[in-house]
């Protein structure tokens, strides 16, 4: 009995020790750690909900409006998904995930940092997150969302000359009845225009921010 | 007072007969010439045409040379992707991931890429307005341009994982900066701009901004200034309250700030320095000449006792912009 509780403890210590490598941007000492950790014992899935999880919620927290810093979360996404890949070297996901969000940038728009960054955040919090690449054309976006079945669907955008497509993304959505589907849209042009003007349901201020509204909606449809 | 006249005394912090208003209008005089922006985007001598015609009908102090973030990047080897009526982005970026530094070599601004163009758009615009409009030409930030080469998040990771070779590629962009930036002095540019949206602290944190890119931008602002620039113009958009201390070290004349800034917090932390900004760039497409209006006058009530101030945009004024909303700036200066 004590010995699982030292064990247990160890374990923790190891666990907390990951979170820090991964909110640090260590990827070598993450996966380091995470090997360790499922050597020892500790299954995939807790690796991911005890540490990669946390680490989320810990730099979401780090990272309000007024903080942000796209670097920091750059270098600790790239962690959790070194990590991801050590346990799951074929690709294959957990099965076991929470909804479908899809991400796009559209097409006209080829910067897609920031939709890198919510499909990394997303999935260290265990989302499915099914990505349809930066230019992409609206009705591709709708034939994944088809097939995919999203809750969410997260579109980024960095140029203004976009905003015109982006007000379509609802209607076209709607043309194949797929109204229940969220449409949140964020990044430098987009964040300056309102959710009414775009036609679109949310307009997240950061990354963080975007994937707390998802959790809100999340909730909300339980 | 003529405009170039009107920019300089306000620089200086001396009156100008009115306030000097700037619109970063780039890709929009293209739209208004009714122009295709990628020809706009790659032809020099249509580019100071639509600059002339659009200065004629809006009445600003200034016209730019500025097109897109890739010249430099091209000039270098990136292949550019032109599209009907877009702004030109990167399909395939100058480095790959084994490139070698020493195998760089300065590219030559009268053959590389669009560089003779823009030059040649300068030279145009030198010769039809002489000193009385001031002429805005445009260099990355050294930041920017390592971003432009590698791509965003290459460029990034190479800065943590192997600093020394990503210093010594932001020393290299800094040659081409200034290479480039003295060509455009010679051919006409009374400023060459400095933008660097990459070192913005949406992207990078200040101290990284502090460390690497500062003082790479005070050689680039010491060589202009020492070659002829009439001032040192700095653009970084986005939230840049946490880099603008640093600005008077670097050199800077000219600090553009965006529309997320607040003007007071810009004013307190550089008292001595020219500001320009900083109406939301969207609100030119969706809102209306009544909102510009009393944003324009707003800003010029905040700045009327201090002095120093540009009024612009927070960044560039959107293609599809409405026209009478940038009218509806340039009036308002009319007005105070």
């Amino acid at each position: 009995m004590s010995g699982n509780l030292i064990g247990d403890n160890m374990h923790q210590q190891k666990i907390n020790a990951l979170i820090t490598y991964l909110l640090e941007g260590n990827n070598q000492q993450a996966v380091a750690s995470a090997k360790e950790l499922h050597n020892e014992g500790i299954t995939k899935e807790q690796i991911i909900t005890q540490s990669l999880e946390e680490t989320m919620i810990q730099l979401g927290a780090k990272c309000t409006v007024e903080q942000f810093n796209l670097l920091e979360i750059m270098l600790a996404g790239r962690a959790v998904m070194a990590v991801m890949k050590c346990l799951y070297p074929d690709g294959t996901f957990p099965e076991k995930t929470k909804e479908t969000v899809v991400v796009a940038a559209l097409e006209g728009d080829v910067h897609d940092l920031g939709k890198n960054i919510l499909k990394m955040v997303l999935m260290a919090k265990g989302y499915r997150v099914v990505d349809c690449g930066k230019d992409c054309p609206i009705q591709r976006l709708v034939d994944t969302a088809k097939e995919q079945s999203p809750f969410v669907i997260g579109i980024s955008g960095l140029i203004s000359s976009i905003i015109p497509l982006v007000k379509k993304v609802r209607g076209a959505l709607n043309s194949q009845g797929l109204d229940h589907i969220k449409v949140m849209a964020g990044g430098a042009a987009l964040k300056q225009s309102l959710k009414e003007q775009l036609n679109v349901d949310y307009i997240a201020e950061s990354a963080f921010d975007g994937v707390h509204y998802i959790e809100k909606m999340r909730l909300i449809n339980e | 007072m003529n405009s170039l006249e009107r920019v300089i005394a306000t620089v200086n912090f001396k009156a100008p007969d009115r306030v000097p208003v700037i619109a970063q209008v780039f890709g929009h005089a293209a739209v208004f010439s009714g122009v295709p922006l990628d020809t706009y985007l790659q032809d020099g001598e249509i580019l100071a045409r639509c600059q002339l015609q659009a200065l004629d009908k809006y009445g600003y102090d200034a016209v730019f040379t500025v097109v897109d973030v890739n010249i430099e990047t091209e000039a270098l080897g990136s292949i550019i992707d032109y599209r009907k009526n877009q702004y030109a982005v990167i399909k395939k970026y100058a480095l790959s991931d084994d490139y070698d530094i020493d195998q760089l070599s300065v590219p030559d601004c009268k053959k590389a890429g669009r560089m003779p163009e823009i030059l040649k758009a300068l030279s145009i615009l030198k010769k039809a307005l002489n000193d009385e409009v001031l002429i805005v030409g445009c260099v990355l930030g050294p930041l920017t341009l390592t971003t432009q080469l590698l791509g965003m998040e290459k460029a990034l990771y190479l800065a943590i994982d192997e600093p020394e070779r990503f210093e010594k590629l932001l020393d290299f962009s800094c040659k081409v900066l200034i290479q480039f930036g003295l060509a455009q002095i010679s051919a006409g540019a009374h400023v060459p701009i400095v933008f660097d949206p990459s070192a913005s602290p949406a992207v990078v944190p200040y101290q990284f901004f502090r460390e690497f890119e500062a003082p790479r931008l005070k050689k680039i602002f010491q060589s202009f200034k020492t070659n002829g620039a009439i001032a040192n113009w700095l653009h970084i958009a986005g939230p840049s309250d946490k880099i603008l201390p640093y600005y008077s070290d670097i050199g800077v004349d000219i600090a553009n700030f965006d529309y997320c800034v607040n003007a007071q917090v810009a004013m307190s932390t550089l008292p001595h320095t020219c500001l320009d900004g900083n109406i939301k760039p969207l609100a030119f497409v969706e809102n209306n000449e009544n909102d510009i209006m009393s944003a324009s006058e707003q800003l010029l009530n905040m700045f009327s006792k201090r002095g120093g101030f540009i009024l612009s945009s927070g960044c560039e004024i959107p293609p599809e912009s409405k026209p009478q909303n940038i009218a509806a700036m340039v009036k308002s200066t009319r007005f105070n």
